[in-house]
């Protein structure tokens, strides 16, 4: 006897999680506007990843784009890096933080980075420090946000 | 080209009028125009921009980012087509720029900008530069002639000290005569150097304020023509725009220098027409003969 091939479910398709860019709440009851402006600080836009990878409220993470480009940059973010969002939009990367993990090889983070805006793929994780300054180190979440496609540099 | 009140532009954003005001103080971005009773309006383009610019955002920053280079590249526009001297383009550069924005924001950001690209790439004295001056005079012109009707008791009388149409503050004096005609006012402006028969146009023209633009005639000759304006209209605030580091030949607390800007200058102007009168600096200042203002500035 023959079987036919056919159709099963997949694995149940996970919600994904949304987050103010500004402030990394979570969007209130009221829910996700049609502008994605974060009704609760106003000053962010409501992005999504995977749940996994969503930063807390109030936590430091950036936005990057595959071009290496800093799109957007939390609240912690600036007070982490000493930089407000508006000068820092459009800057590379390296501008502000640089790869600090000696025994990776050279481009690893950028690579990771590119690498999470383009394809997305699982949460990875490097370490850096700030651009100019040495002796601190921080670990990174590297993953993927949207809507448009971009890397989530979310600080542990 | 449409204008926004506040709630208006906050409804066609989605966010409270408050979230609107927080991102003019934190973004620079959508920069409202002021009404005389200092409410903000919104140019519709500019809020619609930034509505399209955050349906791909990544963040407000990156959005307004978007939506600001959106809005420059018609300077872009404007260049490419008055350096390939296609006057057809040039127009259509100006038009897509009235649409998104006021007429004073498209001549300060649009053509302005363009031109002294232009001219910083050209010279002032090179053919390209003549022909993209010469345009946009003209287009400057047109726009005067499309401009409401007076509508607020203010004269402005300009003295010309620039060098000609080809002298880019002559194109600044222009966009000045503009905005104040927008406002409401009314504008006359004549050359420095024509001082015969000013009594008569002064005397039947009567203006509430004198504004000196340019730095190509020399103080002597704007000396000679301020005095012959206050020997017919009595004393008058005097004001200078685009002179430089001349004076006409009076104490610096005897005039005051409008913003290069001409949007700023021309809300400056406003503003000293509208202050009580004996609180100016004003044309008084040319009470005696120039020869005496002349033997006072090299005594001192």
């Amino acid at each position: 006897m023959r079987h036919a091939p056919r159709a099963v479910p997949g694995p149940a398709a996970q919600p994904l999680a949304s987050f103010c860019s500004h402030c990394g709440h979570p969007p209130g009851a009221s829910g996700v506007s049609p502008t994605r402006v974060c009704a609760e600080c106003g000053l962010g836009l409501l992005l999504q990843s995977e749940p996994a990878m969503a930063p807390a409220a109030d936590a430091a993470f950036l936005v990057v784009d595959h071009s290496l480009a800093v799109c957007g940059l939390s609240r912690a973010a600036e007070e982490l890096l000493g930089v407000e969002e508006t000068l820092a939009v459009n800057r590379h990367l390296t501008d502000f933080l640089m790869p600090a993990d000696a025994e990776a090889r050279g481009g690893n983070l950028l690579a990771l980075v590119v690498a999470a805006a383009s394809d997305g793929g699982p949460a990875r994780f490097a370490v850096v420090r700030p651009a100019g300054e040495f002796g601190v180190r921080f670990r990174v979440r590297i993953g993927r946000c949207g809507p448009a496609p971009a890397a989530l540099l979310v600080v542990a | 080209m449409r204008t926004l009140k506040t709630s208006e532009a906050a409804a066609m954003l989605q966010v409270s009028p408050n979230t609107l005001r927080a991102w003019e103080r934190r973004f620079g971005y959508p920069a409202p125009r002021r009404t005389t009773g200092r409410h903000r309006l919104y140019t519709e383009g500019e809020v619609a921009t930034l509505r399209d610019a955050l349906q791909e955002g990544l963040s407000i920053s990156s959005a307004i980012s978007r939506a600001r280079e959106g809005l420059s590249s018609d300077d872009q526009f404007l260049i490419g087509a008055l350096s390939a001297f296609e006057l057809e383009r040039a127009d259509i550069a100006m038009e897509g720029a009235i649409a998104l924005r006021s007429v004073e924001r498209a001549v300060e950001e649009v053509l302005l900008p363009a031109l002294d690209e232009l001219a910083e790439r050209n010279g002032t004295d090179s053919a390209p530069w003549a022909f993209a001056a010469r345009w946009a005079d003209g287009w400057l012109r047109r726009a005067q002639r499309l401009a409401p009707p007076p509508s607020r008791p203010a004269k402005v009388l300009i003295g010309d000290a620039t060098r000609d149409e080809l002298d880019p503050d002559g194109l600044a004096l222009r966009a000045l005569e503009l905005f104040c005609l927008r406002a409401g006012a009314r504008v006359v402006s004549l050359p420095v150097r024509g001082v015969s028969g000013i009594a008569d146009v002064v005397g039947a023209y009567d203006p509430d304020a004198v504004v000196i633009v340019g730095a190509h005639v020399g103080d002597d000759d704007v000396a000679r023509w301020a005095y012959r304006v206050r020997s017919a209209a009595g004393p008058l605030p005097l004001s200078l725009f685009r002179r430089g580091s001349r004076t006409v030949g009076v104490r610096a607390a005897q005039h005051r220098t409008l913003p290069d800007a001409p949007y700023a200058a021309q809300s400056a102007l406003m503003a000293i027409i509208e202050e009580p009168r004996d609180s100016l600096a004003d044309l008084s200042a040319f009470g005696e003969a120039p020869a005496a203002a002349d033997r006072r500035r090299i005594g001192a």
